[in-house]
């Protein structure tokens, strides 16, 4: 009988506390992940003094971006997901347009509303002949090299081997090469690289159910996998590397560990916070590519879309051209490191000056980032690489057969896609 | 009223609850798997003539997450069963402070999967964790516990044993002490040695409880989800991704519902097969020798 | 064989409680750390003010075990004693019922109960998860409570008719008064199941200040973006586990006693 008390007690106690505030007629709610909460945390408490009829209130997601997309979804699928606003990673956008989940965002904020964007930033956000993300951040993927051990970075993976091996064996560093190799998002960041490095592509678009078909067998995309593979097995990069997501590779390389990293524009200022053993010795470039071969870092972006369901588009669309208009992103770039998408902060001297790492990143964006397959199905298509691609780097086995298997396993899902997914397709 | 129909009113709201939660979902998951129900279809069902039914036949995704969940499960079934016993028999000798011993024993089992799968990560972490001091202080290179697909399913199993074990151990101590103290100490007269008391007296009247613990053990571990999700999340290279996890991230992360929906319907009939076979052998067939 | 059990049992959860109170450079370390900078509070002080905080979380896990507890009662005692008075095939087909939902694995249900907590509109509210939570309870609970209704002696309840009372005071005066330790011990247990129900919370809460524990735990899991905070980690595994450590402590006999006592009469 206590434990029936017991319960009756905490019932009827917390019952209060658990009612939902009655919200009021304009207050935006906008859901984030972790870092990006705390760093417009200030930005969001001067909007909300400046406009007294319109509130903004961030809720806090996880931090991880896997975890982040599990509860927005979770949400969504419960038709409950009580935000206006969600902060889309750029590699979630088909999937949530065809569940029907956004709302077109031309109507609220004009057909041009991307032109004064950087055209690598452009990308991912308009399909289908609508426009469905504000892009936040111009993120691509960076080189990191040390400006102490070398003068210029290596433009080819030949030089990067080369010059790693040399560091390594003069005993400068104790590896060579970090970047993600965890079963998880980031490999398919770091394969969409290599692959577009070795002159392969991922994914061939085209007018079909899913919007494209993969490549995956392709003699470029074997040369990728096949040289990863040989940087673990040769020593360059440790074997750990398999189980690297950004933060592991970020921490051995800021120990002094490593010679090179491969990370987002936000490592360059947790380096440089970090206070460690390489501060100051850190340069940034764009990644390398096979000789002969020109290439560019995977498109990794964060924007705003709004969320069907929201009672009150307007104010909803007023807080994303807030957001994402060029005073908070100048903001967020002295304050956070983040990368811009607006042109014209590219062009500003005081950021120009007290943010290195502009001109690398505007060079990165200008050159043509790498766009993950933009298909509703791409989250299972990243699965089945990443479960090869680190199967690879974590058993013996050759490239070849890996990459042929992960390409047979692509056609089966795009294939019985095709089956049954004719009619619906972009009618939202 | 008579009393048969008033005890039938008075189970009936619990059977209705039971009926809306246990039995409706598998209808209507069954129905689900016979649909196509994805992004592609704007996440409303369409009839696609068992398509995912045939894609299920070949996806050797699925077919490798079988083998992986039964390796699972019949392993640590078989663990925990052993080390059940010697729990029990150890939790039934007595002595002082023997209350304390069986709750502290019992701990493992009270606290949430989620909890010390978190705990277990961070004792199998390479190279800070206990497990990998321990080999540093051997002299030992560190190991990736969970980054090595050969042996990572081996950790999880140990991870699943330490912790159901004492639920095990519980329902067997239940089965000795429904033993007779009298048959053990006639034998101890009779000279005896406590492996043959074990052999011919305790094994053999405690064979329900052990049926018991095998078949409800067997369907939870064939259903293992929390464990994984959290402490490998599949990996490393998908090689401890069970049917529960696959069907979950089907549905949660590739929002392909119908093909979820099969996965789950096919690890039902597994389950029910296993189960039905383990029945047979565990229960069925010992009645029908004992008559 | 006594101190290899404890060993066996409690070393895992006395390596949290270490890595809960010591810096992180102690743990990465060891001994190498200053004296001063060894033992800490801080990651407590951290999960204790974290947002939201673990206090939400524990504070949402009691709530959804104290509904589905009393839910699950409710329900189980009637049932119980109708089943414990029937006869003939019925019976035998509610028991075997009972026994197939007792075993079965909860997490095959949660694509269907997702559509119905949507359908419904039964998402995001912690005493509408204590309904299929109670359903899940209640095959456990119904074989337990049933097996205690068949320890009393029939003439008792013989006697209390003849008196004049009618169903609902035989039960209240009578049946479980002399049914309250068997109560108590299916109360722990239906509180200890919810406490601990993972799948099932993962998908029917969305929103991060309505989430119950075990959720929570697992999201904490899956952000590792700049730290890797194993202390923190420990001390929110701690924080969670307290509750259960008094439970278990302090009703040690109850739920020893009612899942063994359940087990032989069931």
């Amino acid at each position: 009988m206590a434990g029936l008390l017991l319960g009756l007690l905490l019932i009827l106690l917390p019952a209060a506390l658990l009612a939902r505030p009655v919200a009021a007629a304009t207050t935006v709610r906008v859901l984030m992940p972790s870092p990006f909460v705390d760093a417009t945390a200030s930005l969001v408490a001067a909007f909300n003094r400046d406009h007294p009829e319109l509130k903004v209130e961030v809720a806090r997601g996880p931090l991880d971006t896997e975890a982040m997309s599990d509860l927005a979804i979770g949400g969504l699928l419960l038709g409950d997901s009580g935000y206006d606003l969600l902060l889309m990673d750029v590699s979630w956008t088909a999937k949530y347009v065809a569940a029907g989940w956004l709302v077109p965002l031309e109507g609220l904020l004009g057909e041009d509303a991307l032109e004064p964007m950087v055209p690598g930033a452009r990308v991912g956000n308009a399909f289908g002949g609508h426009l469905w993300r504000m892009p936040l951040t111009g993120d691509t993927g960076l080189l990191y090299w040390r400006t102490d051990l070398m003068a210029a970075p290596p433009r080819t993976t030949t030089e990067l081997e080369a010059v790693a091996r040399r560091l390594q064996a003069e005993g400068k560093v104790r590896w060579g090469y970090v970047w993600q190799g965890r079963q998880y998002e980031g490999l398919s960041c770091v394969m969409l690289e290599m692959i577009h490095a070795f002159g392969g592509h991922w994914w061939q678009a085209d007018s079909g159910p899913a919007g494209g078909r993969s490549e995956l067998d392709s003699p470029g995309a074997i040369a990728a996998a096949d040289w990863l593979v040989h940087l673990v097995r040769s020593g360059v990069s440790p074997e750990a590397v398999a189980d690297f997501a950004e933060n592991e590779a970020l921490q051995l390389f800021a120990a002094g560990d490593a010679a090179f990293l491969r990370n987002w524009p936000y490592a360059w200022r947790e380096i440089e916070k970090g206070g460690g053993p390489v501060v100051g010795k850190v340069g940034v470039s764009t990644v390398v590519s096979a000789p002969g071969i020109s290439s560019g870092g995977t498109l990794g972006t964060w924007g705003l879309s709004l969320l069907a369901g929201s009672p009150h588009p307007q104010a909803a669309a007023e807080v994303i051209r807030w957001f994402t208009g060029p005073q908070t992103q100048k903001a967020l770039v002295l304050d956070q490191g983040y990368a811009p998408t607006w042109a014209a902060l590219y062009e500003d001297r005081e950021l120009q000056q007290k943010h290195p790492l502009l001109a690398v990143q505007r060079q990165a964006l200008e050159q043509g980032p790498l766009v993950r397959p933009l298909t509703p199905l791409y989250a299972q298509l990243s699965d089945l690489l990443q479960r090869q691609v680190n199967g690879l780097l974590t058993t013996a086995g050759s490239p070849e057969a890996a990459m042929s298997l992960a390409q047979r396993q692509s056609a089966v899902l795009l294939e019985s896609a095709a089956g049954h997914g004719s009619g619906r397709q972009g009618s939202t | 009223m008579s009393p048969s129909l008033l005890n039938s009113l008075l189970m009936l709201p619990a059977l209705v609850l039971l009926a809306i939660v246990f039995a409706w979902p598998l209808l209507d998951s069954a129905w689900l798997s016979s649909q196509a129900s994805s992004v592609l279809t704007g996440l409303s069902p369409i009839a696609n003539d068992g398509a995912n039914w045939q894609r299920l036949l070949g996806d050797a995704r699925f077919w490798q997450d079988a083998a992986v969940t039964l390796r699972f499960a019949a392993v640590s079934v078989g663990l925990e069963l052993l080390l059940g016993l010697a729990m029990a028999l150890v939790l039934h000798r007595p002595g002082r402070g023997r209350g304390w011993l069986r709750a502290l024993a019992l701990l493992p089992w009270a606290l949430p999967t989620t909890v010390l799968a978190l705990g277990w990560r961070w004792i199998y972490n390479d190279p800070y964790g206990p497990l990998n001091a321990i080999l540093r202080a051997f002299g030992a290179p560190p190991y990736g516990f969970l980054t090595t697909p050969a042996t990572t399913w081996l950790f999880t199993v140990l991870a699943d044993v330490w912790k159901t074990t004492p639920f095990v151990a519980l329902l067997l101590l239940a089965g000795l002490q429904s033993i007779p103290a009298e048959l053990e100490e006639n034998l101890v007269l009779e000279g005896a040695r406590p492996g043959q008391i074990l052999r011919r007296l305790t094994l053999p009247l405690l064979k329900p409880w052990i049926s018991l613990a095998v078949l409800f053990r067997l369907a939870q571990a064939l259903g293992v989800f929390d464990l994984v999700q959290v402490l490998t999340r599949g990996g490393p290279a998908g090689s401890t991704e069970s049917l529960a996890l696959y069907a979950y991230l089907n549905a949660m992360r590739f929002l392909d519902f119908g093909y979820s929906a099969t996965v789950v319907i096919a690890t039902f009939l597994l389950l029910v097969l296993l189960t039905a076979i383990g029945w047979l052998l565990l229960v069925r067939r010992p009645l029908e020798a004992s008559r | 064989m006594r101190s290899l059990l404890l060993l066996w049992s409690l070393a895992p959860l006395a390596w949290q409680l270490y890595t809960s109170l010591v810096t992180p450079e102690a743990l990465v370390n060891g001994s190498g750390v200053a004296a001063g900078s060894f033992w800490t509070l801080e990651n407590y002080r951290q999960v204790w003010l974290a947002d939201p905080p673990i206090w939400r979380y524990l504070l949402n896990s009691a709530v959804v075990g104290g509904a589905t507890t009393a839910l699950t009662l409710t329900l189980a005692v009637p049932c119980a004693y109708g089943l414990q008075r029937q006869g003939g095939r019925l019976r035998w087909a509610v028991t075997l019922a009972l026994l197939a939902t007792a075993i079965f694995p909860t997490v095959l249900l949660f694509l269907a109960l997702l559509q119905l907590a949507r359908a419904l509109g039964l998402a995001n509210n912690l005493l509408a998860l204590s309904l299929p939570y109670a359903a899940l309870c209640l095959p456990l609970a119904v074989l337990l409570l049933r097996a205690a209704f068949a320890e009393l002696p029939a003439e008792l309840e013989d006697a209390a008719r003849l008196e004049g009372l009618n169903l609902p005071r035989r039960l209240r005066h009578v049946l479980l008064p002399l049914l309250a330790p068997s109560l108590a011990s299916t109360a722990i247990l239906v509180f200890l199941f919810s406490w601990n129900e993972y799948p099932i919370a993962l998908t029917w809460i969305s929103r991060p200040e309505l989430l119950t524990l075990p959720p929570a735990i697992a999201r904490i899991a899956g952000s590792s973006l700049f730290t890797v905070p194993y202390g923190a980690f420990a001390a929110a595994t701690v924080l969670g586990s307290l509750p259960l450590l008094l439970i278990v402590l302090i009703f040690q006999r109850s739920i020893v006693s009612g899942l063994t006592q359940g087990a032989i009469k069931g």
